[in-house]
């Protein structure tokens, strides 16, 4: 039973996604890290993130970058989870839990980029 | 005594060195990307958001970013010297491929941490 849980698949596609979405995340990351933190004054407020994700380009990039973000992630807690913890119940509740865990940030994420209105960008009062 | 066929025999070499720190960098970064999900998600409150990220700006917060900017190289630079390994045939090479990643992890370290101690000396 524990074993059939853990080897019903070969973990093949999983190894491959890990790497496929590892190599999207390393250019994405560093882009992300060039943009955000050395290019510009380093501080950064509601303008200078609002300008960027008013543009859906922006809200693609950043979209695309949490899934990958996501899923890379959650893949790797799995393999982790796989390695040391060996108990069936203990696997079943700590597997459930990183897949609400995913799930929710997900919803919380994606909801912010994709409901991200520009328009409070002009109604916002400190905005200049 | 019934053995565990579980366990984990670990032989200590380099390879196996960057692979637990590809893990515990892994682990560190997941939890990054869930803290960074909350914080993001106050954009929908502009004064809120602003009065979030005026805290992290302080320097203490500007350091650890720092140190996260060290452990997004390490683990970007390990996965693809796992993928030079695993697809092209690094293996005949590890040793070269490992060295390799090492100086361009370093250059890009140091490439990132002028910017940021710019901005943290201005």
């Amino acid at each position: 039973m524990n074993i059939k849980f853990v080897t019903g698949d070969s973990g093949m596609k999983r190894w491959f996604y890990q790497r496929l979405t590892g190599i999207f995340l390393a250019v994405l990351l560093v882009a992300h890290f060039t943009i955000m933190h050395f290019i510009g004054t380093g501080e950064i407020d509601y303008r200078t993130v609002a300008q960027r994700l008013s543009s859906p380009y922006w809200k693609t990039f950043d979209l695309a970058f949490l899934v990958f973000a996501l899923y890379h992630g959650m893949a790797g807690l799995w393999v982790v989870i796989d390695d040391y913890v060996h108990k069936d119940g203990w696997r079943i509740f700590i597997y459930s839990v990183v897949v609400l865990a995913g799930v929710l940030l997900l919803i919380i994420g994606g909801l912010t980029i994709i409901t991200f209105a520009p328009h409070v960008l002009l109604t916002f009062p400190g905005n200049m | 005594m019934k053995k565990n066929i579980y366990e984990l025999k670990y032989r200590y070499h380099t390879g196996t060195a960057a692979w637990i720190l590809h893990r515990l960098s892994g682990l560190a970064l997941v939890l990054y990307l869930a803290m960074h999900i909350w914080v993001i998600h106050n954009l929908d409150n502009p004064a809120g958001f602003n009065k979030v990220m005026a805290f992290l700006n302080m320097p203490l917060f500007k350091i650890l970013e720092l140190g996260l900017w060290g452990v997004i190289i390490y683990h970007a630079i390990n996965g693809l010297r796992i993928i030079l390994v695993d697809f092209f045939g690094g293996s005949k090479a590890q040793k070269q491929v490992f060295w390799g990643v090492v100086v361009v992890g370093i250059i890009m370290f140091i490439a990132g941490a002028i910017p940021f101690v710019g901005h943290l000396v201005k």
